[in-house]
Order: structure tokens, then C-alpha cells, then sequence
């Protein structure tokens, strides 16, 4: 098998674009991905597009300006987590030897569809019934408190962390000021517990990779892992929150698959779309027992001067979670962290980096789909 | 509150609650005394979803089942933003009813209940599982 490596990435800038073209975000992507690999456009063999909204067609719109026809290219929705399944499709691809050179894209474009929260889904017989994206999350973050009595202040110290990490993220969608734990409890009521600060924004933005083998290129990161799962069922035999289960089942295979412990990843880019979800993911990945996960922020371990530095881009609740793009956003931020390039938001070790997407929504599924990749520096 | 839409294309969602067409209805039936759904004849698993191809955990074939309206409350939230027609706020839980299926309801009064409070289903608004505290 073929070792997938990672050559490239690029992003735009996140934020609300309701008057730019979705096409022009994708392309702002692709282009810094394709410079950051080194290659030309023409040398791509495949794309695979990750999105939650589309529009239907947005791929071979985006593709009419890339000059690069007749490749095969399919599109993914996978909720949340479409932008790294998409990616997964292309590692997959590289490592059975189907395509050398693969041009991976997330793009979703939200201010033209929400004016606030995701409106649900009406197919959805929880959609149907009015449970808004926050709701359902504010469910698992009471379950919390009750069982295992999680403060408001444990919450509110996910987001304080993420948005400072934020604010040295020149492409943040949320960089004008840090708040504190009490600004943060202070700001208005979402569904409770969670407050507005403490709930991703409402963003537009696309994100790109390219996916190859082994070519003797020292930037280049190795993907020592690359695993996606879909849902399983969560109803009333289910004890653990609700989207534990499937990021656990997949940080199990992507751990086993790369051949490391929790405790090897030296930085972390996950799923914090609310603040409830960093930590229940955090246990997931096995950097806390179940019900302690929300001592790691307070702690300060999480922190980009801790002991495993998680969402140093700022996170979803700061960098902003245009659907598509999030999970190629993640990816991009490992990379500049992997090979030293992040900045003001760099962290000390850097060596090895893991990146978890998690999808959800679907009424009676512990997720829609979990996709975890771990990468690393091949010095 | 939107200037969505206004003197410029618009993309369009399914369901008439936010400006599209109407759809089937997905949510769980309540016929006055109980929650309908199936159930597997083979391992007794209960949804309250219908026309399932078969039983999601066992392959079994599914009933018809009628579900008790009242259980425990998994967890619970008071939402605090308009969602679709309703003006906020609105309580929301999911109760394991008693040998049955986890479901979302409404909350007849407004407020975060402790784990395990128990409940009963009382009716529909507007088609939503409508509960509060079980009268002993």
C-alpha cells in the first residue's frame, strides 16, 4: 500500500461573505493549496469536494475555473464532518495506488441560507419538533452537569480558550477580543447552558488540500492515519452523551492504525462547534476519563502553552464553522503547526498532530459521521 | 430580523415552518393514550419510528406498538432562540418512556428538570410531544 502523504493545504478567510460568489471562496483555497504543494494544477488527477449546502453543481463551478477537466470528482455530504470525509476519500484513494495527486475541498457558504442557527431540518423527526443544532448539544451539556457536575465555569473556560487562540488567527472569523469565564456566562442565553458565546458563529468559508504519495519532499507530512465512521444508533440503551460514541469508535481504529497513545499527539485541532463538545470529545480521544474532561481547559492543559495544546486556530467557536470547510480548516492549522509555520499560535511541539471531525444531527445516531486523521513530521 | 432574501437570489429549505413546501411529518404519533411506533417481534426494540425495513439492532421483523406516555427524563434544556414557529422559550427533553423508546418532547412548563424526573405525555402542540411532571 501506498503511504498517503499530506503535500499542501489552503484556506480562505472565514467569516460572513453573502456577497462573494461560493465559487471565488473555493478558489482562494485551491490556489494557496496548489502553491503550497508545489505542483501544477494540471498534474491533479481526481477532486473530491466536501459539502453540507452546496449549492447542488458547486463542484464543476468551482472546477470550470481550475482547468483541470475530465477528472473523475464527486461530491460528499457527511454533515459536519464532509470536508475530512472527503479528504479520507482521497488518502484512500492515494494509499490503493487509484490516484497519485488528489485536490481535496470543503466549502459551505451559511449567511446565504441562516440569519442564526441552522434551521432544522424538517424531515428530521427531531428537526421537525424545533430542536436547533445548540438544543441538542444544551442536552448533552445538562446531562453533564447532572451526572457528573460539570460547572457553568468549566464550560465557559472551553470558549475562553479557543477565543484567545483566536484572536492570532489572522483568517478567524472571531478576533476582536478575548472574553472572560464571567463575559462568557454573562452573554445572552442560547439554550441553557450554553450561552451566545459559547456557540460557533454562522460562517462562509472554504478550505483545500492536496493528497499524494511519497515524492522525497521534506514539507510534506505523513498520514500515519486516516479513519471515518458513520453513526449508530443512540436511543434509550444509551448511557453515554450523545456523539461520544462515535468519536470514540473512531479514535480507536485512527490510534490503532498509527500505532500511538492519546498521550503522543502533541496538538489537537477537534470539534468544539459548542463549548459542551470539545469536552465530551476530549474524553472521546482519551485525553481525560469520562466526566473529567472538563477540567482540562480550567487546568490549562488544553492550552496553547499546556501540555496538549487543543484547537490552537481558534476552533470552530472562533475561526468560525462554515459546515463543508471545518474539517479542511482543521487540517490546514495541523499542518502549519507540523512544519513550524503558525505564527503568533504556534505551539512548542509539534511533531505530531490529529485532526477529529464530528457530523451530526440525524435524530436516534450518535453521529452522522467521525472522522479522525493523526500526521506527523517526517523528521 | 433577516434581510435574507431580499432583492437577490434566494436558495430554498424544505418545510413550510421556514418559507419552503411542506413535507411529510416525522414526527412520533400520539394517539391520547399512547405514543405509537413498533416494535421487534424477535428482540422487543422499540422506536418510535415507522415503516423501518426491519429491526435496526436484531434484523427482526417489526410490529406495531403502542408505548407507554409516560418515563424519565434523560436530560432536559430551555431553549432560548426562536426555532421555526416557536417564540422562545420552550423547554425541550428527551424522556425514555417506560419500556419504550427515547423521545424528544416539549415541555409544558419551561425549565431544566433533574436526571430521571418523571413525565407524561399529555397531548400534541402543533404536533410536538407535549409533557409535564407525572401526576401521582
Amino acid at each position: 500500500m501506498e503511504q498517503a502523504m499530506l503535500w499542501g493545504v489552503g484556506t480562505s478567510a472565514y467569516g460572513r461573505f453573502p456577497d462573494r460568489r461560493v465559487e471565488s471562496l473555493a478558489w482562494t483555497a485551491v490556489a494557496e493549496a496548489v502553491r503550497d504543494a508545489g505542483i501544477e494544477p494540471g498534474e491533479i488527477d481526481a477532486i473530491i469536494v466536501g459539502s453540507v449546502f452546496g449549492p447542488p453543481g458547486v463542484a464543476t463551478r468551482v472546477q470550470r475555473g481550475l482547468g483541470i477537466p475530465g477528472v473523475p470528482m464527486w461530491t460528499v455530504e457527511n454533515a459536519c464532518a464532509s470536508g475530512t470525509s472527503a479528504y479520507h476519500e482521497a488518502v484512500e484513494a492515494v494509499r490503493l495506488g487509484r490516484f497519485g495527486c488528489v485536490l481535496v475541498l470543503g466549502v459551505d457558504q451559511m449567511s446565504t441560507l441562516f440569519s442564526g442557527a441552522i434551521v432544522p431540518e424538517a424531515t428530521d423527526p427531531e428537526g421537525a419538533s424545533s430542536l436547533p443544532l445548540p438544543g441538542l448539544y444544551a442536552l448533552q451539556a445538562q446531562r453533564y452537569v447532572g451526572e457528573f457536575g460539570v460547572t457553568p465555569d468549566q464550560l465557559a473556560a472551553v470558549a475562553v480558550k479557543n477565543k484567545r487562540n483566536g484572536t492570532d488567527n489572522p483568517r478567524a472569523q472571531l478576533r476582536d477580543a478575548v472574553p472572560t469565564v464571567q463575559e462568557v456566562l454573562d452573554s445572552r442565553m442560547i439554550a441553557e447552558p450554553l450561552t451566545f458565546l459559547q456557540c460557533c458563529p454562522t460562517s462562509d468559508g472554504a478550505g483545500a488540500a492536496i493528497v499524494g504519495g511519497e515524492r522525497g519532499n521534506p514539507n510534506d507530512l505523513r498520514i500515519e492515519s486516516s479513519v471515518l465512521v458513520s453513526g449508530a444508533l443512540w436511543d434509550h440503551r444509551s448511557e453515554e452523551a450523545w456523539g461520544y460514541a462515535s468519536v470514540a469508535r473512531a479514535a480507536e481504529k485512527a490510534f490503532a492504525e498509527a500505532g500511538r497513545t492519546s498521550r503522543e499527539i502533541d496538538v489537537l485541532e477537534v470539534h468544539d462547534a459548542f463549548t459542551i463538545g470539545e469536552i465530551i470529545t476530549l474524553e472521546a480521544l482519551g485525553l481525560a476519563p469520562r466526566g473529567k474532561g472538563a477540567e482540562l481547559a480550567p487546568s490549562g492543559y488544553t492550552t496553547r502553552d499546556g501540555v496538549q495544546p487543543v484547537n490552537p486556530s481558534g476552533g470552530l467557536l472562533s475561526r468560525g464553522h462554515p459546515l463543508g470547510a471545518t474539517g479542511m480548516a482543521q487540517l490546514a492549522e495541523i499542518s502549519w503547526q507540523l512544519r513550524g509555520r503558525a505564527g503568533a499560535r504556534q505551539v512548542a511541539r509539534h511533531r505530531v498532530g490529529l485532526v477529529e471531525t464530528m457530523g451530526g444531527g440525524a435524530a436516534g445516531m450518535d453521529g452522522n459521521a467521525c472522522v479522525i486523521t493523526i500526521l506527523s513530521t517526517q523528521s | 430580523m433577516s434581510d435574507l432574501g431580499v432583492g437577490r437570489p434566494t436558495k430554498r429549505r424544505a418545510g413550510s415552518a421556514v418559507g419552503g413546501l411542506p413535507v411529510a411529518d416525522p414526527r412520533p404519533t400520539f394517539d391520547g393514550g399512547a405514543v405509537l411506533g413498533t416494535r421487534c417481534a424477535e428482540c422487543r426494540y422499540p422506536t418510535a419510528q415507522q415503516e423501518l425495513p426491519w429491526c435496526p439492532v436484531c434484523y427482526g421483523a417489526m410490529d406495531d406498538a403502542r408505548f407507554a406516555r409516560t418515563g424519565q427524563v434523560w436530560s432536559s434544556t430551555v431553549v432560548a432562540i426562536p426555532v421555526g414557529t416557536h417564540r422562545p422559550p420552550f423547554g425541550l427533553a428527551y424522556l425514555d418512556l417506560d419500556d419504550g423508546p427515547r423521545v424528544l418532547v416539549h415541555l409544558a412548563e419551561p425549565a431544566v428538570l433533574e436526571l430521571g424526573a418523571r413525565l407524561e405525555i399529555t397531548g400534541t402542540d402543533d404536533g410536538n410531544l407535549l409533557a409535564s411532571r407525572e401526576v401521582q
